[in-house]
């Protein structure tokens, strides 16, 4: 015990350090950090530090230029620098490079152009610390978070078993002692059994022998539980609610949906329109994948494979390679027989992605199902949900006409087994 | 006590036989065969004992059953790049036209996920208007033929496009060098860009070579060009109006489902066929054998084709007598079934109507065309119903200059020939021997979907595209252009003609962009809607047609040249004298499902039954069921013909050629003449036609090719020949046929009156509500009884159907638009001779017959005798048509017996079949009424018999398949489900916009495609719905009503346009009869029933 609550100390103890060290780690970093953050609100959409985007690399920037006025003038307005300086043969050569596109002017002063190019100069100063920090913050988080209830009953289970051993064990030495001192004359008398010498089967069985309805009861609760395990087993076949395969690219719902808070139907946009909700194609991904080349968990790992899948070159920004598609692994896999439609329900029903997904928003690599999928627990969701009526014309006769077949009920809400959402087929065609 | 009575099986018994105590003793009569099978020396010599092989059976069982519990990891590969149009799961419908030098369409296609899955037509067309044939909606599983070649060939042998270039470039190249023959030979082609692609090939080659194009249809329409070119200075095709016609007389021609163009026709005639608008047409019908058109005719002659000519000189005589013109001579004809009679009365009909008449003829002889254009002139047709400003391009055919070509090949001066979707080879008269001139062409180069007979002997097979992957335009009539557009990457290594073409002329551009180009010049300027030529473009994409404004100058000058002036007299003895009597004339005409043979390996038109004579998958003779039979009334060959009946076959011989087929009996056919199908007995199609005589053994082509027996008569293609022997051969030959009862036996099923007694009578007369009287006599209406508590229906939607039995012309249409939407197998022709067949619509089809209830009691005949003549059809006979599907019942007679409840009713009307819930009882089907449901007896999509003709067996056939529709596994019932898929799919597009459902929205596959606009879909609780209106009115009524199943699927009362009173069958059975005689047929039986139920 002591040493459980002495481990929960620890952990916070060790959370308070990081949160303190970041803490410091920000403060000594806090220009870098400022030139960081400048970057990727202005530059980052066009220009990377290692390899092209739109415009060049930007790493080794002020090596490349003459002087750094010059660069600071072109940063914040390259058309007027241009026209300015007719004579700046690297700066109308590049700007021939890329085909005329033109880079828009930026509001930045001085200080700030400056804070970027020290950020570009030294971009890895700030990174490190706080990758590290994060990384011992999560395995805290991950610590702190288990559950020991099991461990606890089975310990106590144990210990329950040694006793009952120490005290069968202590009665029959007690038993022995008494044979030694009355002998088998006075044993018998008493009605006493000589089991102590008994192997522990003879004993079992004696015993069964004995007590015949307890085995029979005993018999029939285990009979009971072996069929109950066999058929919840059977139940579940065809069931995989939990399942969560091994994915080709660890795609993590918690950092894009939760953090990030995309909105689910960003990628999955068919949900709205159509039967499926579509996987996005991986093009879709190079919307953000395009500038962001570098994950918070894998790094470059996972996020390379939307490259290769998309036949993105990083060097020269052009999709130039052969084009590969992802092979996910499905998880959610309703029979053929069964026809669902997500746009009726996330659209006609206005139901939340999460009734049926679960807080997906949470769910870190890999994504899992949440719900069953059975045609129960269909039925039920169907037996319990109001039909959204209010506000859509589609519903405006069938609610006047619903209102008048249940006067007497009184309700003027709907579910949808009400309005026939039981009848097979609705789904089944 | 009472147990003193013994009983005895036999005497033997009785006698305590010794025989039979010896044998009581033994359970069975026979010793067991047990030595038999112990004896057997592989059973001694195996090391498996009886446990051991239990042991292997547990395992294999506990092996399997762990095996299944595995979790199967299922892929999903989404795209990488999606296109911008593709939601996964929303179809796509692009606007395409088909035209195979046979039928044209503007057609919408249904793509799901980048592949076409079902055709609908397009509503824009001043065409077929968003009607469509059986032979376009099949054209979708055409694309998914494994038939079709992956590639181009070289001499028979697949080769590379490099090599196949190279070997035509060189040919060419040597043409352009020292000059030579180049002859192009295309079935009817009607594409402006395309003619101009062949122009550039043929600029390519310079001065020198001697290029020309060359048109040859299988079915050819030259007569008619020819005869217009004499008649009027032009050989062209004018457009028809039967819309404007208040009689129309056709001499032969199919108009409704194959001549010319069926589905526009079909959709102008359907519109004067209303007997509630202000008028309806009168349709006479003259013809050899009993045509689609002809079973729609309100007056049908049958004449026999060696004299239909005769027949068209004796209506142009009748009129002229009464224009005050001279009449011509002619040879008498043999005046059966009063044809002169309704010749006359043609005539008087047409010269009172004058201006707002028509008459046709689908003979292809140029004399007959000009007394038929002679006719018109005198009915002052030209200018009103038809339309010879508006030239139709759809039949190009010059049945001379094929001649010539062949001749020339026969010379052997032809170096290059190419052939564009035709196939002479198969389809020319055997006596031009077009497959030994083509073998002395220099090089041949083919375009064909695959190495058909024609293609198998060209040098050069240029594999093109479906025309569901390619661009094309076409110009069908003046002033009407149209768009084919690829709605599918090629699925193969294929290129389209035209791009061919181009290539081969040296030109750069692709097709595509030279049909852009053509656009741009051509057209843009034809027009005033669009100034820009791209927003010009799409539209014309978009609506998959445009029409433009003919200019002015043009017109005037063709007008002053319409005046008929041709030698009518000179004419018609030329048709009198070629008229020649013969006992026997055979007629070949086009089939509404094969056409002429382009689309033998469809399965889905293989199976489709034959309007009139419901035989499936084969070409036959069709005979008058009195020819059948010899002087003595013996059956020469069966005219029943069932599962367990097969047909027997016959020689046909016509000139030193002959064909041997099944004779099938065919009331309605002329006495004399047979009719056989063109279009069968292809060789070289691919699997689909394997399937020949099954019983036999082995596989052979289904039917036989008859176009051997066309003869060039005049210059013309003859489609009719005389003098033709028929011998039986006494062989039996198995028919796979849908409907093997001809005639409704006196009942109610087609309600049918005439137009005098739907305008003079009410509906009392002829469409009474059935009445029931209890066993006291007291009679109630039939929809006031009730077994059962009504559904509540009144809420939401109630869905339900009309189908107008005047406006069914029986095509078919819907049938395929069915097959095609609901996934529905095909069985091949063994199984639908087991009447297994899957389709979920059908079209009954009945003749009528000379007995009827009241004949009978006229003329005392008994009660046995009456019903057996009942079952003959008459001679000659009248035809009605009605399309049969599940009518979803709201007292369904199916749900009541299904022990699992899979067959259950849905608070929308639906009679709705769960697949998954069903363990295939059949009880539903056999208490089905209507016998609507469909038994899965096999696994259609896997079972190794249906390998060659379901293509849902292979993987290309599979594309076509509906993913919203599940494909059902053997041993469950389906049937029709009202396309539930589209009705849900409807409601699911209002929901997500917030509005009702429009009426119209929701339709169904078959609504969709009918030609005629037969069939309608919607809400009958919306007030305002068609179909509403439609099931409210007069002629509506309920198929079986008497049974009180009260469906959800109305009919309309047939009414045909003639001269004399018709009452309703129902009235004629229950009209003066007392309701006590009534113990008889289905309808005594119905009221039996319900008088138990109600008692």
């Amino acid at each position: 015990m002591s040493r459980f609550y002495s481990k929960i100390g620890n952990v916070k103890v060790m959370m308070h350090a990081c949160v303190l060290s970041l803490f410091i780690a920000l403060s000594l970093q806090v220009e870098a950090q400022d030139g960081k953050k400048l970057f990727r609100g202005n530059c980052a959409s066009c220009h990377k530090l290692e390899g092209k985007l739109v415009g060049p690399a930007l790493s080794g920037v002020q090596d490349r230029w003459d002087s750094k006025e010059n660069l600071i003038a072109w940063i914040q307005n390259s058309q007027q620098y241009l026209s300015d300086n007719p004579g700046d043969d690297y700066a109308h050569g590049l700007y021939e490079e890329y085909n005329k596109s033109v880079m828009p002017a930026m509001p930045l002063d001085e200080a700030q152009v400056n804070a970027i190019l020290d950020y570009i100069a030294n971009p890895s100063a700030g990174e490190e610390k706080e990758a590290g920090g994060g990384e011992k913050q999560m395995v805290a988080a991950q610590d702190s978070g288990e559950d020991y209830t099991l461990y606890w009953m089975l310990g106590f289970l144990v210990v329950l078993l040694i006793v009952i051993k120490v005290l069968l064990d202590v009665k029959r030495s007690v038993k022995h002692l008494l044979y030694d001192v009355k002998g088998d004359d006075g044993f018998e008398k008493d009605g006493e059994v000589k089991d102590f010498n008994w192997s522990t089967k003879d004993r079992l069985q004696h015993w069964a022998g004995r007590n015949k309805v307890v085995v029979a009861l005993m018999g029939v609760v285990v009979l009971v539980v072996v069929l109950n395990v066999v058929w919840q087993g059977l139940l579940g076949i065809g069931v995989y609610e939990g399942y969560a395969p091994e994915q080709p690219i660890k795609f993590s719902h918690k950092i894009h949906a939760g953090d990030n808070e995309i909105s689910c139907v960003y990628c999955h946009h068919a949900a709205e329109k159509g039967k499926h909700s579509n996987i996005p194609s991986a093009m879709l991904c190079m919307n953000c994948h395009e500038g962001i080349q570098e994950g918070s968990r894998w790094g470059t790992e996972e996020i390379s494979k939307i490259y290769e899948a998309v036949g993105y070159n990083t060097e020269t920004a052009e999709y130039d390679k052969p084009k590969k598609p992802i092979k996910w692994v499905r998880i959610h896999n309703l029979p053929d027989l069964a026809y669902f439609n997500h746009s009726q329900h996330v659209v006609a029903g206005e139901i939340e992605c999460q009734e049926c997904h679960g807080p997906v928003e949470t769910y870190d690599y890999p994504m899992k199902q949440y719900a069953p999928l059975t045609m129960g627990w269909c039925i039920n969701c169907h037996r319990e949900t109001e039909v959204k009526m209010n506000g859509n014309d589609y519903y405006d006769d069938l609610h006047a006409e619903l209102v008048e077949k249940y006067k007497e009920e009184g309700i003027d809400k709907f579910t949808v087994e009400q309005i026939g959402g039981l009848e097979c087929a609705k789904c089944h065609y | 006590m009472s147990n003193s009575r013994t009983y005895w099986n036999s005497l033997e018994q009785y006698n305590n036989d010794p025989e039979f105590v010896k044998n009581a003793q033994r359970e069975f009569a026979e010793d067991l065969p047990v030595d038999e099978f112990l004896s057997k020396e592989e059973a001694s010599q195996s090391s498996t004992t009886r446990r051991d092989f239990l042991k292997f059976v547990g395992f294999s069982v506990a092996a399997a059953t762990v095996a299944a519990c595995e979790t199967p990891v299922t892929k999903s590969i989404p795209y990488v790049v999606k296109p911008e149009e593709i939601v996964p799961g929303v179809a796509n419908y692009y606007a395409s036209t088909f035209f195979d030098g046979v039928d044209f369409a503007n057609v919408l296609v249904k793509t799901r996920e980048g592949r076409p899955i079902h055709i609908e037509g397009n509503k824009l067309s001043p065409i077929n208007k968003g009607g469509l044939h059986a032979r376009v909606n099949s054209s979708v599983l055409s694309l998914y033929d494994s038939g079709r070649l992956q590639g181009p060939t070289l001499k028979g042998e697949s080769a590379s496009w490099e090599k196949v270039d190279s070997a035509v470039a060189s040919k060419l190249d040597s043409v352009r060098a020292n000059g030579g023959t180049v002859r192009f030979l295309t079935s009817s082609y009607i594409s402006p860009s395309g003619k101009k692609a062949i122009g550039k090939l043929k600029d390519s080659l310079g001065e020198n070579a001697d290029f020309k194009s060359v048109t040859y249809d299988a079915y050819s329409y030259a007569g008619m060009r020819y005869a217009n070119e004499e008649s009027f200075g032009k050989a062209m095709i004018p457009q028809y109006h039967f819309d404007k016609a208040k009689v129309i007389v056709s001499f032969g021609a199919d108009f409704l489902t194959n001549w010319l163009s069926p589905i526009e026709f079909a959709k102008q005639y359907s519109e004067r066929r209303n007997p509630s608008k202000d008028w309806m047409s009168r349709h006479y019908q003259f013809e050899s054998n009993f045509s689609v058109t002809g079973t729609n005719a309100d007056v049908r002659g049958a004449v026999k084709s060696s004299q239909l000519g005769l027949s068209v000189i004796a209506l142009y005589n009748e009129l002229a007598k009464k224009a005050g013109a001279a009449t011509v001579s002619m040879k008498k004809f043999d005046d059966d079934n009063n044809v002169s009679d309704k010749i006359k009365t043609a005539a008087n009909e047409l010269w009172s109507n004058k201006g707002n008449s028509l008459v046709v003829s689908g003979s292809n002889d140029k004399d007959t065309q000009v007394v038929i254009n002679a006719i018109n002139d005198l009915l002052g047709s030209y200018g009103k119903t038809i339309d010879p400003k508006t030239e139709v391009y759809l039949k190009q055919s010059d049945d001379k200059a094929f001649v010539e070509l062949v001749n020339e090949l026969k010379s052997g001066s032809v170096d290059v020939l190419f052939i564009n979707g035709t196939n002479p080879v198969y389809s020319a008269p055997a006596s031009l021997g077009f497959d030994k001139a083509l073998s002395k062409a220099g090089m041949a180069v083919s375009f064909a979907d695959r190495l058909e007979e024609t293609a198998s002997s060209c040098t050069v097979n240029a594999t093109p595209h479906h025309y569901l992957e390619s661009w094309n335009d076409f110009n069908p009539k003046k002033g009407l252009y149209s768009i084919s557009q690829p709605t599918i990457r090629p699925l193969f290594n294929t290129r389209q003609m035209e791009d061919s073409m181009l290539l081969w002329a040296g030109e750069k551009d692709t097709y595509y962009d030279f049909i852009r180009k053509n656009w741009e010049k051509d057209l843009l300027s034809k027009q005033s809607k669009y100034s820009y030529f791209d927003s010009f473009w799409n539209s014309a994409v978009h609506d998959g047609l445009i029409e433009v404004e003919s200019s002015a100058g043009s017109d005037s000058e063709e007008n002053s040249s319409m005046t008929f002036n041709a030698d009518v007299a000179k004419s018609a003895s030329a048709v009198s004298n070629a008229s020649k009597s013969s006992n026997w004339d055979v007629e070949l005409y086009m089939e509404t499902s094969m056409g002429v043979g382009n689309h033998a390996n469809n399965p889905w038109l293989q199976e489709l039954p034959h309007p009139v004579s419901k035989v499936t998958w084969d070409n036959y003779i069709a005979m008058n069921p009195e020819d059948m039979m010899d002087e003595n009334g013996n059956e020469i060959y069966p005219i029943k013909i069932a599962e367990k009946y097969p047909a027997k076959t016959a020689k046909v011989t016509v000139n030193g050629k002959t064909v041997e087929l099944p004779v099938i009996a065919l009331p309605g056919q002329r006495k004399g003449t047979v009719s056989i199908a063109l279009g069968y007995g292809r060789t070289k199609a691919g699997k689909v036609i394997l399937q020949g005589d099954q019983k036999a053994g082995g596989q052979k082509t289904i039917g036989a090719n008859v176009f051997p027996f066309v003869e060039v008569v005049n210059g013309t293609m003859q489609y009719v020949a005389s003098g033709a022997s028929i011998e039986p051969t006494g062989t039996e030959y198995p028919i796979g046929s849908t409907q093997i009862h001809d005639t409704m036996m006196g009942r109610k099923i087609v309600n049918e009156t005439s137009l005098k007694t739907y305008n003079k009578h009410g509906k009392s007369v002829w469409n009474p509500d059935i009445e029931i009287a209890n066993a006291y006599g007291k009679k109630t209406p039939v929809q006031k009884l009730d077994m059962w508590n009504d559904h509540d229906l009144k809420i939401g939607h109630h869905w339900g159907m009309t189908i107008d039995l005047n406006a069914c012309i029986g095509c078919g249409a819907c049938v395929i638009g069915c097959n095609s939407e609901n996934n529905v197998p095909v069985v091949g022709k063994d199984e639908v001779r087991r009447t297994r067949t899957m389709s979920w619509l059908r079209i009954d089809r009945y003749f009528s017959s000379n007995m009827t209830k009241p004949k009978a009691k006229e003329e005392g005949v008994g009660k046995i005798d009456m019903y057996a003549e009942m079952e003959v059809p008459s001679e000659y006979p009248e035809a009605v048509y009605q399309p049969v599907m599940c009518q979803h019942c709201n007292h369904a007679p199916c749900e009541t017996v299904c022990p699992v409840a899979a067959t259950t009713h849905s608070n929308e009307g639906l009679n709705q079949m769960t697949y998954n819930r069903c363990i295939g009882t059949r009880y539903c089907a056999n208490n089905c009424p209507y016998k609507v449901r469909r038994f899965n007896w096999f696994n259609y999509k896997a079972d190794y018999k249906f390998t060659g003709v379901n293509p849902s067996q292979d993987d290309l056939g599979k594309m076509v398949l509906n993913p919203d529709v599940t494909v059902r596994a053997r041993g469950v019932m389906e049937k029709c489900s009202f396309c539930v898929q589209r009705i849900q799919d409807g409601k699911l597009n209002a929901k997500k916009e917030g509005r009702p459902v429009k009426d119209g929205e929701v339709t169904t596959a078959c609504a969709t495609a009918c030609p005629t606009n037969a069939i309608q879909f919607g809400d009958l609780n919306d007030d305002n719905s068609q179909v509403n209106e439609i099931s409210n009115s007069d002629r509506s009524y309920n198929l079986l009503q008497e049974i009180g199943t009260k469906p959800n699927v109305f009919y309309m009362t047939k009414v045909r346009n003639v001269d004399e009173e018709r009452v309703s069958e129902a009235v004629k059975s229950h009209g003066g009869s007392s309701h006590g005689h009534e113990g008889e047929g289905s309808q005594g039986h119905g009221e039996k029933e319900h008088n138990g139920h109600e008692a």
